[in-house]
């Protein structure tokens, strides 16, 4: 029942550290802090595409397994990462800082930041951001409360994750849910077949993990700003990793005309976190094993969550013993 | 691979009896030599090894035992395949006072099962739950990735020693892991109560303990061994054992069955215009 507790206690912590936490001073163009709040990186610079020079595993894999974490924001607003959660009736996320002091949109293209949904699905998305603090229809409850995996991309926003790699495969550890991605060339599963975090088909161009995504179920929401994506998406996602192997940008391309009026690029920036690193809670919350007289090793431990049936808008409910 | 009657499960149950000697009577005994045969072979078989020289046990797993229906030797019953049991000596030496919860337990098995709310199953029943699993290996841990649920268990092989805080309460337990000769043995400990061992409402509580012992007989099956204790409901520790064959159809892989959101799936209608 703890792992429940916890699992609670992390939804009241999201919904109650949304706001603007001045953790960083996001005018200076600082290195990556060490630890604090959910959001301290304002813009990171890119990583670019190119040849892998460092470590490999022995089936040829660049080594990049390890804790990982996105730092603008967490998923209470998807074109606004540091823009707290609109229609808040309490205020806490209200943003102090003016609009372009605050981290990018996470859709980089197109240029104005903003998804391109059809007119009736921005009026749905409106209607999701707006049912968010009114749960007026159980679907205005975010699925990911109840449990559900965050899916793709939310799963790259929403605490850190942990990445393990091995022979043709590379496995994502989510707090909530996980990720098996096929380096085998395989075809996608059929297409009845639907998925929360869909079906992963990958492959290594230099320092790049490219993966193509299909049988999304689409019922996992982007943010609490209520955008979304149909079962019609297909994603091309590319996982860039720079040359020290201490960041990657996440930079895909979700294509879905059901929704959209054109295909459009979402970009995540992400830092590697380590045992230099104290645990803070959100982004790496890897404690020291119980190693004594040894070198230090971050112990992952399970993370389930389990009949977690309470909004984060209206503030999770802990259940009794 | 799809469980696809009672009848096949009790062939299966039978050929797992034939595998340890066949000391049953359960349908299907006539297949029993073959089976026997089989194992007799395997055992001189080459296992795959990784780069450091131990038993990879990499691959896609299941059990074709009727153990998670019920551990105990049973008769056939609507919801359960008849069997001989998985326990050694047959019978889970309850305390008087658990034997009655089990009991009570067994008689709500078709609504209490936390199986039917497709919670995490546990040590070691996730193990033995006739849905596939996969092992992932590195030198420092071994993941069990379930597809019931798409849990993830961490057996840390690195000579990590269980959290100084004792009392977190895992689903799956804390698992630390160690080779001994080509045995992987792993302690688990630090459970939560929520769990049951099988369908049959076998149960535990927090101080659940399990030792597992998980040996390649050849390239495609594991001798799974696993002894429970547990102070307050059993009154010595107990053994079980089942083995574990590997999947080997062409292109199977495991799919993501977060079975737990079925029940508020109708909620979420994928928006449409």
């Amino acid at each position: 029942m703890k792992r429940i507790m916890e699992c609670l206690s992390v939804a009241l912590i999201s919904a109650c550290t949304t706001s603007p936490v001045p953790v960083a001073d996001h005018a200076a163009p600082a290195p990556v802090a060490p630890t604090g709040g959910i959001h301290f990186e304002l813009n990171p610079p890119p990583v670019a595409s190119g040849p892998w020079k460092g470590k490999r595993l022995p089936d040829g894999q660049p080594d990049i397994a390890g804790d990982w974490s996105n730092t603008a924001g967490n998923h209470n607003n998807f074109t606004d990462p540091q823009g707290g959660i609109p229609d808040d009736p309490l205020d806490r996320g209200k943003p102090v800082k003016p609009r372009s002091a605050r981290a990018p949109s996470r859709v980089s293209d197109p240029p104005d930041g903003e998804l391109p949904y059809l007119p009736w699905a921005r009026a749905k998305q409106q209607e999701f951001q707006h049912g968010f603090f009114n749960n007026t229809k159980p679907e205005y409850v975010e699925p990911l409360a109840r449990c559900a995996p965050a899916g793709i991309p939310k799963s790259l926003y929403w605490h850190g994750y942990e990445i393990r790699q091995y022979p043709g495969t590379v496995v994502f550890l989510f707090n909530s849910g996980s990720r098996i991605i096929h380096l085998d060339n395989q075809v996608h599963l059929p297409e009845n077949i639907s998925l929360w975090q869909g079906d992963s088909r990958g492959h290594w161009e230099g320092n790049t993990l490219v993966v193509d995504v299909s049988n999304l179920n689409s019922k996992a929401r982007l943010g609490r700003t209520g955008d979304f994506t149909t079962e019609h998406v297909h994603i091309v996602e590319r996982y860039i990793f720079d040359p020290g192997n201490q960041r990657y940008d996440y930079v895909a391309v979700f294509t879905d005309p059901t929704a959209f009026s054109r295909p459009f690029t979402v970009t995540i920036p992400a830092r590697r976190w380590t045992v230099a690193n104290k645990p803070n809670g959100w982004h790496y919350e890897v404690p020291l094993a119980n190693n004594p007289g040894k070198a230090p090793i971050g112990d992952h431990l399970e993370r389930i969550c389990v009949e977690n049936n309470a909004g984060f808008g209206r503030v999770a409910v802990q259940s009794k013993k | 691979m799809a469980i696809t009657s009672p009848a096949a499960q009790s062939r299966r149950a039978a050929s797992f009896v034939g595998f340890f000697g066949g000391i049953g009577v359960a349908l299907g005994l006539s297949i029993c030599p073959i089976l026997i045969a089989e194992a007799g072979h395997a055992s001189g078989g080459a296992i795959p090894r990784t780069s450091d020289g131990k038993p990879d046990l990499s691959g896609i797993w299941q059990t074709t035992s009727a153990a998670d229906f019920d551990l105990e030797p049973h008769s056939g019953r609507k919801d359960a395949p008849p069997s001989v049991g998985v326990v050694e000596g047959g019978v889970i030496p309850y305390t008087p006072e658990a034997l009655a919860t089990k009991k009570r337990n067994f008689e709500a098995r078709l609504v209490d099962d936390p199986r039917l709310k497709c919670w995490t199953l546990g040590t070691p029943r996730g193990i033995y739950y006739p849905e596939p699993f996969q092992i992932f290996q590195r030198p420092q841990d071994v993941t069990v990735f379930f597809e019931f649920g798409h849990s993830v268990r961490t057996i840390h092989t690195d000579g990590t020693l269980h959290p100084l805080d004792t009392d977190q309460e895992f689903w799956l337990g804390d698992s630390r892991g160690h080779w001994e000769g080509d045995t992987l043995v792993v302690d688990v400990r630090d459970f939560n109560d929520q769990t049951w061992l099988s369908r049959a409402g076998d149960f535990h509580d927090e101080a659940l303990h399990v030792v597992e012992r998980w040996t390649l007989i050849d390239a495609n099956t594991i001798d799974y061994k696993a002894t429970l204790e547990d102070p307050k409901i059993f009154s010595k520790p107990w053994n079980i054992e089942v083995f574990l064959y590997r999947h080997r159809e062409p292109h199977f892989e495991l799919i993501e069955n977060y079975c737990y959101t079925l029940d508020y799936d109708q909620y979420y209608p994928v928006p449409k215009q």
